[in-house]
């Protein structure tokens, strides 16, 4: 009889589309709009770098709170991760901010909101590129 | 660009910007067609406008 607990063999096809599809996405997430570049979805890619890009300069460009690693409590680990999001484009607005953040005020704290929408929306394209590089309609 | 001087925006605007950038990025993410992606947009956008607007004058009272 069989062993019933033996795991069924990944195609080799299978395998190396499995690799190039989290290739994809690693590339996605580290340059926005890069993932679905590598796929020829050009509206796509153009939208995720451009909307990407725009909440992290307006972000950025409203102080609002850039967070870093060394957090205090969960609620910045949370944030810094949300902010990781975004890839290279986390650099491009630690740079970005020179004065630092200011949250005393309104627009710093929308910055705040800014950013971390950023990270998650680059993450969700990303996986969206994923998704698609993996044969899912998309 | 100096982001250092920041931008200076009001509570509306910066909901408006937001809700932009959003509706537009779901609407490429989630549709294929031109047509559809418009309408989804717009769809979209209007829907963020509304509840935020909504919830902005549901808490008015609790300011007072």
């Amino acid at each position: 009889m069989a062993d019933e607990t033996a795991v069924a063999a990944v195609p080799p096809q299978d395998l190396k589309r499995e690799t190039i599809a989290l290739f994809i996405g690693v590339a996605g997430w580290l340059v926005p709009g890069l993932g679905h570049a590598l796929l020829k979805m050009w509206g796509r890619a153009t939208m995720g770098f451009l909307t990407v890009g725009l909440l992290v300069i307006l972000g950025a460009g409203m102080r609002g709170n850039v967070f870093s690693s060394g957090a205090n409590d969960a609620f910045d680990t949370l944030g810094f991760l949300a902010d990781l999001g975004t890839g290279t484009f986390y650099l491009a607005a630690t740079k970005l901010e020179t004065n630092g953040a200011d949250v005393s005020h309104a627009g710093g704290d929308y910055g705040t909101r800014f950013l971390a929408t950023a990270g998650v929306l680059n993450l969700l394209t990303a996986l969206h590129a994923y998704e698609a590089a993996r044969g899912r309609k998309a | 660009m100096n982001a250092g001087m920041g931008f200076k925006l009001g509570h509306l605007q910066s909901m408006l910007l937001f809700a932009v950038l959003i509706s537009v990025a779901f609407g490429f993410l989630s549709r294929r067609r031109p047509i559809e992606r418009v309408k989804y947009i717009v769809w979209s956008l209007f829907l963020f406008l509304l509840i935020g607007v909504g919830i902005g004058w549901a808490m008015y009272p609790f300011s007072h």
